[in-house]
This record gives C-alpha cells, sequence and structure tokens, in this order.
C-alpha cells in the first residue's frame, strides 16, 4: 500500500481560532477515504488545506505540511497542485456555458488540448467516466444550467476527470441532491476508485459506510478514531465514534 | 385607539402609493410634454447639420453636437478601460486590508463629489498648470476624472455580482487567477459593465459645469481641428442661448434642449436594452 497523500502535524487556525490540531494522517493510493464528523469538527478545512483552497482566505494561517507523493504541497506551484488535487464541491457549480463548453473549460486554458477532435474524444470520455453520457450525448450544446441538480453534479465530476487528476477531493458531493441522483454519484466514485484516489467529506454516516474503504471520525479539529469502514462501524473503539455513527449526537 | 376597516385602510393605501408615483413621473412627463410642444417646429436636417448664424439667433446646432459627440466618445474610450482594469484590481487582486478599504470608500465618496469641483480642479490642473488651454483635450480629462469613479464603482458591483463559487471552481481545476478572471467573471460582469457605461454616457453628455472653464467655447466659427481646440456643446450652448443672448428665438433654445433630451434618453433606452437582452441570458 503506497500513501498518496501523508498529512504530518498538520494544523490549521483561523485568526486565532485553532480549527486543526496536530493531524496525522495519510491516504493510500486508490483508497476512498472518508470524513465524518458533526459541522465545526474541521472537515471541509482539512480538505481544502490539502489543494490549498484555504491559501486565498486571508486570517487563514496553517503549521506542518502535507505530502503529495512525498512532495510538500506548500512548496508546489498552486495551479500546478489544483490540477493533480482536483475538487468537487458541496453544491454542484456549473459554468453558465454549454456542457460541451464546461467540460473544455480547463484543459483549454490550462493547454492540455488543441485539436478539435480530442476535445471532442475528452468530452465523450470524461462524461462516460462521470456516467452522464448516455443523458446528455444528443444535447451538449445546450446549457448545463438547465440540467438537474443531480446531472450538474456528474457534470463537475466529468470536468474534474478531463483535467486527468490524480486525487479528487469530494466536499459534502451529495448534500444537495435526491436519493437517487445520491446513488448515481456514489456509483461514480467507487468507479473512480481504480483510477484515482479519493477523499470524501461527507455529513451522511451511511454514504461512509457505503463507499469507503477507510473512514476517519473528526471532532473539534482532531481526530477520534480511523479504521477500516468496516471495524469503524461495527465496533468502533471510542465511546465518542459509537455515539456519533448511532445518531446519539451530531 | 379608533379601528380602521381594513378594506378603506387597502383602498387609502394604494391611493397613497399611486398618487407618490404619479408625483414622481409627472414632472419628466410635463417637461417632456413642453419642450417637445415649443421645440418641434424648429427641428429639421437642416437645424442638426448646419451651423449657427446671425449671433446664433438662426442657422443651426451642428458644431454643439459634434462637440458633445467628440467629448463623450474621447471620454468613455479613456474612462472604459482604465476604469474596469482598476475595478478588476481592487475587486479580484488587491488584499482586503485597511488601505484597500480606504481606497474603496474614497472611490465610491469621489463619486459624490459635485461636478462643479471638478471643473474647478480640471481648469485648474489643465487649463492653468499642465497649459493645455481650454480645449477639448482639457475637457476630457476633466470629465475623465468625474467619471472615473463612477465606472469603478458600477464595474465592481457587476464583478461582485458574479457568484464566488464560480471563480472557487475554476481556482479547484488548476486554472490562474487571471485566465479565471478572463474567461469566466469578466463575461458575465459584461452587462453590468455595459449598463453602467452607457449611463455614464449620458450622464457626461448632460453635464456642463466640468467642461465650462475647461472646453466650452461660447462661439465657434469653424468645428475644432484637432483636440486642443475649444468646442460648443450642447449643455452649455443651451445655456447661452437661453441667458446670454437677448432676443433669441423661443423656439430655437426648446429645439437644442429637445435634442439634448432625445440624445440622453436614447442612450439611456440603450442601457435599458442592453441590460434586458444580457438579463435573459443570465442563467443563475
Amino acid at each position: 500500500m503506497v500513501d498518496k497523500i501523508k498529512v504530518e502535524d498538520l494544523s490549521c487556525y483561523y485568526g486565532k481560532k485553532c480549527v486543526l490540531e496536530s493531524l496525522n494522517i495519510s491516504v493510500v493510493q486508490n483508497e476512498i477515504l472518508s470524513i465524518i464528523g458533526p459541522s465545526n469538527s474541521g472537515k471541509t478545512t482539512f480538505l481544502r488545506t490539502l489543494n490549498r483552497m484555504s491559501d486565498l482566505d486571508s486570517i487563514y494561517s496553517r503549521r506542518g505540511d502535507v505530502y503529495l507523493d512525498s512532495a510538500s504541497v506548500f512548496d508546489m506551484d498552486m495551479e500546478e497542485l489544483r490540477k493533480r488535487i482536483g475538487m468537487l464541491f458541496a453544491m454542484p457549480i456549473s459554468f453558465p456555458m454549454s456542457i460541451y463548453e464546461n467540460i473544455v473549460y480547463a484543459p483549454k486554458r490550462l493547454g492540455l488540448i488543441f485539436k478539435k477532435s480530442e476535445q471532442d474524444a475528452l468530452v465523450e470520455q470524461s462524461l462516460k467516466d462521470a456516467f452522464l453520457w448516455n443523458e446528455v450525448k444528443d444535447r451538449l450544446k445546450s446549457s448545463a444550467m438547465k440540467m438537474s441538480g443531480g446531472q450538474q453534479q456528474r457534470l463537475c465530476i466529468a470536468r474534474i476527470l478531463a483535467i486527468n487528476p490524480e486525487v479528487i477531493l469530494f466536499d459534502e458531493p451529495c448534500s444537495g441532491l435526491d436519493p437517487i441522483s445520491t446513488a448515481r454519484v456514489e456509483e461514480s466514485m467507487v468507479e473512480l476508485k481504480r483510477k484515482y484516489t479519493i477523499v470524501l467529506v461527507t455529513n451522511n454516516v451511511k454514504q461512509a459506510s457505503r463507499v469507503s474503504d477507510r473512514t476517519a471520525f473528526f471532532l473539534m479539529g482532531k481526530i477520534i478514531e480511523i479504521d477500516t469502514t468496516d471495524k469503524l462501524f461495527v465496533s468502533p473503539k471510542k465511546k465518542q465514534t459509537e455515539d456519533y455513527i448511532t445518531g446519539r449526537f451530531g | 385607539m379608533m379601528k380602521f376597516n381594513p378594506k378603506l385602510s387597502q383602498k387609502l393605501s394604494y391611493l397613497v402609493l399611486f398618487l407618490a408615483s404619479t408625483l414622481a413621473i409627472m414632472p419628466v412627463i410635463v417637461i417632456i410634454f413642453i419642450i417637445v410642444k415649443n421645440g418641434m417646429s424648429v427641428i429639421s436636417w437642416e437645424f442638426l447639420v448646419s451651423m449657427p448664424k446671425n449671433g446664433m439667433r438662426e442657422g443651426g446646432i451642428l458644431p454643439a453636437i459634434i462637440g458633445t459627440f467628440v467629448i463623450v466618445m474621447c471620454t468613455i474610450m479613456l474612462t472604459l478601460p482604465t476604469g474596469v482594469c482598476a475595478a478588476v484590481y481592487l475587486n479580484e487582486y488587491a488584499r482586503d486590508n485597511t488601505l484597500t478599504r480606504a481606497i474603496k470608500l474614497g472611490i465610491v465618496n469621489l463619486a459624490g463629489v459635485p461636478s462643479v469641483v471638478y471643473g474647478l480642479f480640471g481648469f485648474g490642473i489643465f487649463v492653468m498648470f499642465l497649459k493645455l488651454g481650454v480645449s477639448i483635450i482639457s475637457g476630457v480629462l476633466t470629465l475623465s476624472i468625474m467619471e472615473l469613479p463612477v465606472i469603478v464603482t458600477t464595474s465592481r458591483n457587476a464583478l461582485n455580482s458574479v457568484p464566488y463559487s464560480f471563480r472557487e471552481a475554476s481556482w479547484a481545476l488548476g486554472v490562474g487567477r487571471w485566465q479565471t478572471i478572463r474567461h469566466i467573471v469578466l463575461p458575465n460582469a459584461l452587462p453590468g459593465i455595459m449598463t453602467g457605461a452607457v449611463l455614464s454616457i449620458a450622464r457626461i453628455s448632460g453635464e456642463t459645469a466640468p467642461i465650462l472653464f475647461t472646453a466650452a467655447a461660447f462661439y465657434a466659427p469653424h468645428l475644432p481641428h484637432s483636440i486642443f481646440d475649444q468646442v460648443m456643446t450642447l449643455p452649455y450652448h443651451l445655456y447661452i442661448i437661453s441667458t446670454q443672448i437677448p432676443n433669441m428665438p423661443n423656439n430655437i433654445i426648446f429645439g437644442t434642449a429637445l435634442v439634448l433630451l432625445f440624445m440622453i434618453l436614447t442612450i439611456s433606452f440603450v442601457a435599458i436594452f442592453v441590460r434586458v437582452y444580457f438579463r435573459k441570458h443570465e442563467k443563475w
């Protein structure tokens, strides 16, 4: 098992408030690692630290280090890092342009593709990998904003796949979706695991148990417990974990 | 306490609100009506394309139309690019600290400075100090300084109306700041920026005070040859013929006002059209 991401003694602060405290965690290549925990437990901050989206916040500061393939992400060029670590947000954010344009947007800007034929192939492949191709293949030129929430979220996945990242971060990707759309997105996650390494932050404990290989339980900026999903859900070691996954608080 | 009949109070408030809006719109209608009624008779092709004659009591207003047109176009060509760039910098790049906040506040306040102050400022700087004289260039620079804060403010509002999440989504795909601005933020802010620009055009076409000391001529016997010439402009021409010239025929005064009014109304309608057109295409 190879560690794709290794987090060493990471602490994050917003102003003076400590939101993550001395975190040590690693993400194994081609696994789905779920992070569960009540709100304010630092889950999203953790994700946004991995691809350095948090750096945009002026009151945010951090200590410690995060390694991607044993190179510190804080020494990398931000754009290069985000190309390697894609991120899916809680709400589907399609750009106000056509489905086709949405997918080729980033690859074009990053200079990954040039020819029309390459673009067409990339759009088809990404949409197929995100399980969206059959639903939209006849209307690639129509606006992405007209699709349903679930479709838009899968379009966002396709958009990430188009830049061929190594890791994909999911930040509560199904919080705004109905059960059927959620099932679709989960389906694609399990499929994507073969090629990518996935970190999934979710408020939905059941979702974590359905899709992930390992699960970490965060509380008040600390990791309370991390284990394979089966073990964590069947026989949690800590009382707090048990309380949370059985729904007694949070 | 007296108890109101709910139906009566419903009718009463409707009446008050209706009267208030009538009161707001009435003067505009009356002004337009009076100007059209008195000025329509003088409007002809001849009036629009010929030079004034006989101490401006006869002939047309061509130099004033051209002067206004030239000054407005030069001003907007100078302010729009500068203003949009400044807005992009302030909104997308500048760090949020006390200094930038002070600058932003300053710009908003500059937009509220009376135009005659700008006129005097322009006179001091461009006409006297830089020795550009009373000329198109002095007038354009003065109007630009006056209009820049307005353009910056409207452009910043337009940029702010583009959801922050679009930027984040683009950055998260590894796309850089400038590319995001260029391909996501600006295209979506364009309608707002354009509306602001068109309204600015309407405002500067009607301004008298800033060009009073810096660009406007009482009477110019020929059309301007270069940007260092003085020009006649519609608002100033209107002021002169209505106050400074004895025995001025009334219909020429109203005719000139009508042309100015028509110009500004047309520009405003373009602004409304632009906004409606783009709003239909807005998708979030």
